[in-house]
């Protein structure tokens, strides 16, 4: 019954959704294969290889957890329903985690079989990838819970992204490292790197933790923009 | 024709009358004027001409504000399927060819009228400091070649790839390109920076400039080396024309896959 309703909530997520994490980090592999065969250099290759998993997998996973809180066709259905509806979310953002670790986590054992080294290597390589994905896709569930509006939250998905990428200097100053999401792949994984992935990771379970009690009351989720 | 503009009409009051495209935009144009620093139009001194001032202004907004209008449109052609108002809207007199023409029309159209304000807003802003009242003609010269050619571009793809992408890989991809495309430096990783490609106005902002630096990476050496001439009035025409051109490649692509589809249901609706 729990596997059944696992599977239920996987679909209703929705292959598209589920499927964009791998589809961006077989993208990144490809690309990254296109520089190596192009004798654009090994250094260049593991760079973009890094880049996809601490920048391009958050994102993708960020894209598709707002786009699981805001699109919920049957929303006033679910609302008649005993299951609480944040269980429901709650499930189907635990499917897009699930499977999002599935694929980084082949993505990176096959960058190391392959001879790259994607950030400090055992155990703590989970974190090039995790720390960022947690914090972003966190913060998407909350503005998407929030604002009911996938434009608005998409936009400002994409506008934290790519402001961290741009003023990436600003953002490695003691005051704003904890919510560098680019760390490894700007900085390297000495001194400070564990703080700052630490500090991404509390960062995420407070933004989780907010997007839990607003999805508390999913009623104010009844007026969405772009239903 | 008149159905082309009658659809077009009706999109643009549509798109223009969300609110999301309005906070988004103001969201990242505010960031972008907080954060310009050294290089941006604030720092301009004064005596700086108006058409460099206003490109300075137009490349700055240029950076992060399609990102909204990409969102916006991303799920307008999909949002149909989902509603199941396409069989609806089929049964129209409007063919698919008009109906597909007036969404991109349209869209563009509402997604310029932020660009439009945020350089309008700007030149005002200015004028009490550089007492220019040529600021507000450059505003317009510098939305019609750096801000209106990349909305062009993005509206075409924003409506039209995530059809067979998915919406959210759509937007992953669209954001990625963006750093990619148009930002990281072909000294980092080959890119189409610095090409006439770049919907950010890179070439048209450098002309506006005239002053003979490049606004961003304009012709800087790196992949595909004929894309990449020398910034002047003639490559910034190239630019705007190849960056319109592209946004239309998609939008002809699936106007003629539409126009296919209806022709072959046709017997079966008859």
């Amino acid at each position: 019954m729990r596997l059944t309703i696992w599977l239920h909530e996987a679909r209703r997520a929705g292959p598209a959704a589920l499927l964009a994490p791998p589809a961006a980090l077989l993208l990144t592999a490809a690309i990254a294969m296109f520089i190596q065969l192009s004798g654009a250099g090994h250094e260049r290759a593991e760079r973009l290889l890094l880049a996809g998993l601490e920048a391009v997998a958050p994102l993708s996973v960020a894209m598709v957890a707002l786009t699981i809180v805001v699109r919920e066709t049957c929303r006033e259905l679910h609302l008649s329903l005993p299951t609480l509806h944040l269980a429901t979310i709650g499930r189907r953002l635990g499917v897009l985690g699930a499977s999002t670790a599935a694929c980084c986590l082949i993505y990176a054992a096959g960058a190391w079989l392959a001879g790259y080294r994607l950030g400090p290597g055992g155990a703590a390589t989970l974190l090039v990838w995790a720390a960022p994905a947690l914090w972003l896709a966190a913060f998407a569930a909350l503005v998407a819970a929030v604002t009911r509006s996938a434009v608005l939250t998409s936009s400002l998905v994409a506008l934290i992204w790519l402001a961290e990428q741009i003023w990436a200097t600003v953002f490695v100053t003691p005051a704003l490292r904890p919510l560098f999401l680019f760390f490894t792949s700007r900085v390297g994984d000495g001194p400070g790197w564990a703080a700052n992935r630490i500090g991404l990771l509390a960062g995420g379970l407070v933004l989780l933790a907010a997007t839990a009690a607003v999805l508390h009351r999913p009623e104010r989720l009844l007026t969405e923009e772009d239903a | 024709m008149t159905a082309l503009l009658a659809v077009a009409r009706y999109e643009f009051r549509m798109q223009a009358r969300k609110r999301s495209l309005w906070i988004a935009a103001v969201l990242l144009g505010g960031t972008l004027v907080v954060l310009q620093g050294d290089r941006g139009p604030r720092s301009l001194p004064v005596g700086t001409p108006a058409r460099e001032v206003m490109a300075t202004w137009a490349l700055l907004f240029s950076i992060l504000m399609p990102l909204a209008y990409g969102m916006l449109l991303a799920d307008r052609l999909v949002r149909d399927r989902r509603l199941r108002v396409e069989p609806l809207l089929e049964s129209l007199p409007v063919g698919p060819v008009a109906r597909l023409g007036g969404k991109y029309l349209g869209g563009v159209a509402a997604c310029g009228l932020p660009g439009l304000a945020a350089l309008l807003v700007a030149a005002v802003t200015e004028l009490p400091k550089r007492h220019d009242p040529a600021l507000l003609g450059w505003a317009l010269v510098a939305f019609a070649v750096v801000t209106l050619p990349g909305i062009a571009m993005v509206a075409g793809f924003a409506l039209v790839c995530p059809t067979f992408l998915s919406v959210p890989l759509f937007r992953v991809l669209f954001v990625g390109y963006w750093f990619w495309g148009n930002m990281l430096a072909p000294a980092f990783l080959p890119s189409l920076t610095g090409t006439v490609l770049t919907p950010i106005g890179d070439y048209a902002a450098t002309w506006l400039l005239g002053s003979g630096q490049t606004a961003l990476f304009a012709g800087t050496p790196g992949l595909l080396p004929f894309l990449r001439p020398d910034p002047s009035g003639a490559s910034a025409a190239l630019s705007v024309a190849v960056i319109v051109l592209c946004g239309l490649i998609p939008m002809t692509a699936a106007a003629l896959a539409a126009h296919r589809a209806t022709r072959q249901t046709w017997p079966a609706k008859a």
